[in-house]
């Protein structure tokens, strides 16, 4: 599990609070500076090291430039990896957008049509979101394979349905409550149901919340360590976090392989977070308030 | 009658929730309490075994000796490492950034863009940057310090004898740093300018008008952001295995947890240690969550 | 088309506060009833259980003859216009308009037919492809209207339309909604916290306090002949001026002043109360109340003289019934406790200004008497 599935988000359409910009004193550009390098520090590594040859890989070239461009590791990378990547997606997009409707709808009546009880009903689930998963991995495993429900990737896909209840269901919620309660009055006067004002009223008007739900699914369920490890055995299954921990993590692999398969295992959530990534910060920066 | 036209409205958002309601009905609390069951049981072996055994486990846990000095120790100082250390530059960044400079997009697209990595993939770095072999094999941030000459900062990062522990919440830091900067940024903003404004026409300074303005602001977002660093520390896994693999000196619950169900089929062991986790959480998160409901509530 | 009854409705929650508490109204088929009062006094409360939005907690609602408390919203046939027109902000105006058809699965040439024909009598019709946020306020409050009046149904409700548009526009769309409803003739009610709105747009205006129904009537008689010390205070702008006085042997005193008492008069203490209309710039002798003039406001048509009267204020408890505050003292700037701050309109031209000495006439056929414990209206 990533850091990220463990941090609540929430979304709201509040309009960004940005500041004015203005030229900020000398100090302080330079202290932000740093501490961008310090950050950018792992990537530079990270992308230095990944081309390096083998031969440069060792300690007396630590830091520099490869002398020698080369994508050797890479492809090594790619071979060893491409399988498991190919079992992240089979398991990641499904599993992201049946969460993510899942959530929208849970979002939507525990916001917008509340039965009583809804709000304790909610804060059972939330409890749901914070348990260490590994008090559940045991029986988990266990009850999946007495059901018999079919092994591997769909496995996996199932328990980051469930788990993911929590969390799609609090991004949802809390942007459905900046909703006005006259909308939904205003369709049911119109003569609408239950499901035709989801449809028709509310789901329209989602799009934030879809975003920065998908995101977060996404990249959770793909840097996902702990629930891969216990639910799939067979290794052809793992997804490609799990083989990046297991195969070219390992001590034994040359660095430039280790580097260059974190970051070709990386690449995806990577490529969603420079796409998709302001509308993500904008929906944690409008409501990470109420965290 | 009106009861059943209550019904009638509410009803079908009930019918909407129900299947997620009985999957977390089974899958959180019906597995929490199994595990439960399972670690008062004494299936002790991969022999699967379903008697009461009371707190057998938990006693073997107590007197395991890995358990106090090594797992719960390590435990104690990642935590405080790892919150410290995040508080601090979430805090710092969220500060500095507060006023607004030109460019915030971009530092703050860097200073987020670690959540986007898996802690397995951040591990393999971190290894790299933590490597603790001295001399000719200096390499890492050890290599740095040599260059640079402060030989007195290299060390043996997360294979310290000590405070290992604290090196490995380096990473940790450096992955959750930004979003802890986006909640104080938030909490910062939150605060109306006018309350700003009018502190500063009344006389005070800038300083003045952090202290006895902003920073008030700020306690509920603090708190949120010690509660959620908490439960993270408690359940770390990923980043440890990444770094430290099954060694005892990186040892913390998660990991022993792991190792004590799939090498050793210790399971009511196994179960033991995961309860205790999910106690623990729990003194931390359900009153947090308990407060948050109520003051939505009154909002 | 139908007329509704409301009969000792009320609204408790389940803290036991109680919105509305034994209201009972009749309001006869295409009649437009303004239900008024100060924030809380719930009038909305009471609409929105017209409308089936909130339950009755007790008593009975018939529309058409129907009892139809435990009916859904959705079968009462009522459209209602919202104080903040909720219009859905994905749709267009006219798909805002048709939606309420488009569930009916209405055939497609007949929605098109009836939102031209809803977007003429509004005058949408140059607006129909815009979304909401691109409207004007004033635009917004029509298209909420439309979405209501399309259905056709047999109750409008609504909920203060007009408060969120400017003063200007507010008296526009006044007079076009009072048109529309006559033109339609649909049964209308009309919750509004201003008492200018609900003088001028009701067949009926309803005042309500606190939860309970003042007074019911038109607005001539509401104005006329309040109820009591609360509806006399509350409606009328500028309000009524209101002081203690007392009376003996046929006559009022009033401060320094002396008026005439009617003869059916029998109390000793009594409240006065008499409207700024009422008193003039005094010429040719008769009852008149002498005074210094505090300030003058000049609003055009008229103007308005604040003079201070000797007598201790009663106008401060209406009022601040009224507002719901506390009971403030409105203390005149001369003068000191135990005065009254009296308004007059004199002629525009009378050239008054503050400090000058004046003589307000009354007219004694023009007091309104209240009983000072019981507030209620003094009558023969």
């Amino acid at each position: 599990m990533s850091s990220l599935s463990q941090t609540p988000p929430i979304v709201a359409p509040v309009p960004r609070l940005r500041r004015r910009a203005r030229s900020a004193p000398l100090a302080r550009y330079a202290l932000l500076l740093l501490f961008a390098v310090i950050v950018l520090i792992p990537v530079y590594v990270l992308v230095v090291t990944s081309f390096k040859g083998v031969l440069e890989t060792d300690a007396s070239h630590a830091w520099s430039l490869p002398h020698l461009w080369t994508t050797e590791a890479w492809s090594q990378a790619w071979t060893q990896l491409s399988p498991n990547l190919g079992n992240s997606f089979k398991l990641v997009i499904p599993a992201t957008v049946i969460s993510v409707v899942l959530g929208a709808l849970n979002g939507f009546v525990l916001s917008k049509w509340k039965f009583p009880g809804a709000d304790i009903v909610f804060t059972l689930f939330l409890f749901g979101m914070f348990i260490p998963y590994q008090a559940v991995m045991i029986p988990l495993t266990t009850l999946l394979e007495d059901v018999h429900f079919p092994a591997g990737i769909p496995r996996l896909a199932f328990a980051h349905i469930v788990y993911g209840i929590p969390i799609t269901a609090l991004i949802f919620r809390n942007y459905y409550a900046t909703i006005p309660n006259d909308l939904m009055e205003a369709a049911r006067m119109d003569r609408a149901g239950m499901l035709r004002t989801f449809w028709s009223v509310v789901l329209p008007i989602s799009m934030p919340a879809f975003v920065v739900a998908a995101i977060w699914q996404f990249t959770s369920i793909w840097n996902d360590f702990l629930f891969a490890v216990f639910i799939i055995t067979d290794p052809a299954k793992w997804p490609v976090t799990v083989a990046l921990n297991n195969t070219t993590g390992s001590l034994v692999t040359p660095y430039n392989l280790q580097m260059s398969a974190a970051l070709l295992a990386s690449l995806p959530t990577l490529i969603v977070y420079v796409l998709l990534g302001r509308y993500f910060m904008r929906g944690l920066m409008a409501g990470a308030l109420k965290g | 009658m009106t009861r059943l036209r209550r019904v009638r409205r509410w009803g079908p958002g009930l019918l909407l929730l129900t299947p997620s309601i009985i999957l977390i009905a089974v899958f959180v609390y019906g597995l929490i309490g199994w595990n439960i069951k399972v670690s008062l049981s004494d299936w002790r072996t991969s022999v699967k075994s379903t008697h009461y055994a009371g707190f057998a486990a938990y006693k073997d846990l107590n007197s395991d000796p890995v358990w106090w000095s090594y797992n719960m120790r390590h435990l104690a100082v990642f935590t405080v490492a790892f919150i410290v250390g995040t508080l601090i530059v979430g805090w710092t960044l969220a500060f500095l950034l507060d006023k607004g400079v030109r460019g915030e997009g971009f530092f703050r697209a860097v200073y987020l863009f670690p959540m986007a990595i898996s802690f397995i993939a951040a591990g393999i770095v971190w290894r790299w940057l933590m490597n603790p072999a001295p001399g000719d094999r200096t390499s890492g941030l050890n290599a740095i310090f040599d260059k640079l000459g402060l030989h007195a900062l290299e060390n043996q990062w997360y294979l310290g004898q000590n405070w290992g522990m604290a090196a490995m919440a380096m990473p940790a830091v450096w992955a959750l740093s930004g979003y802890i900067m986006a909640l104080f940024l938030a909490g910062f903003r939150g605060v109306p300018e006018e309350l700003r404004e009018a502190a500063r026409m009344d006389g005070a300074s800038e300083y003045r008008v952090y202290r006895h303005v902003v920073f008030p602001h700020l306690r509920p977002v603090t708190l949120s952001a010690l509660i959620i660093l908490g439960h993270i520390s408690i359940k770390v896994f990923d980043l440890i295995v990444a770094i430290g693999g099954k060694q005892v000196i990186t040892m913390v619950p998660a990991v022993y947890m792991w190792i004590n169900i799939y090498d050793a089929h210790d399971y009511a062991k196994g179960a033991a240690i995961a309860t205790l986790l999910l106690l623990g959480i729990s003194i931390l998160i359900v009153p947090y969550l308990i407060f948050t409901v109520r003051s939505e509530r009154n909002a | 088309m139908a007329d509704i009854v409301l009969d000792d409705i009320y609204k408790r929650y389940p803290n036991g506060f109680e919105a509305v508490k034994g209201l009972s109204l009749e309001i006869a088929d295409g009649e437009l009833l303004v239900l008024v009062g100060p924030s809380g006094c719930g009038k909305t409360t009471a609409l929105r259980m017209v409308a089936g939005l909130e339950d009755i907690t007790s008593g009975d609602l018939f529309i058409g003859g129907h009892r139809v408390n435990d009916v859904l919203e959705r079968d009462r046939d009522i459209a209602m216009v919202f104080q903040n027109y909720a219009l859905y902000p994905h749709m267009t105006v006219a798909q805002n308009i048709a939606f309420s058809l488009k569930l009916a699965k209405a055939p497609k040439h007949e929605i098109r037919a009836r939102v031209r024909e809803t977007a003429e009598l509004l005058g949408l019709e140059n607006l129909l492809d815009r979304r909401p946020k691109q409207l004007s306020g004033g635009q917004r409050q029509r298209v909420a209207m439309g979405r209501a009046i399309i259905r056709k149904p047999r109750v409008f409700l609504m909920d203060e339309p007009l408060s969120n548009l400017d003063a200007q526009l507010r008296v526009q769309m006044r007079g076009e909604i009072e048109a529309l409803q006559k033109r339609l003739g649909v049964t209308t009610v009309y919750v509004t916290h201003d008492q200018v709105e609900a003088l001028t747009m009701g067949d009926r205006i309803a005042v309500l306090r606190d939860g309970v129904l003042q007074q019911v009537g038109t607005p001539a008689d509401v104005y006329d002949n309040p109820a009591n010390l609360f509806v006399a205070g509350f409606i009328g702008s500028p309000p009524m001026n209101l002081a203690h006085a007392t009376v003996e042997n046929g006559s009022v005193r009033l401060g320094e002043t002396t008026l005439p008492a009617p003869p059916w008069l029998k109390a000793e203490r009594v409240i006065v109360g008499v409207r700024p209309e009422d008193l003039h710039q005094a010429r040719n002798g008769g009852p008149a109340l002498q005074a210094q003039v505090d300030r003058v406001e000049s609003v055009g048509a008229s103007l308005l003289v604040h003079f201070p009267v000797d007598a201790r204020d009663a106008k401060s408890r209406a009022l601040a019934a009224a507002t719901g505050g506390p009971v403030l003292e409105a203390v005149p700037l001369t003068g000191g406790e135990g005065t009254s701050a009296f308004t007059a309109t004199f002629e525009p031209r009378s050239m008054i200004r503050a400090g000058e000495r004046v003589s307000v006439g009354v007219d004694p056929e023009r007091l309104h008497f209240f009983d000072p414990d019981t507030e209620q209206t003094l009558r023969p």
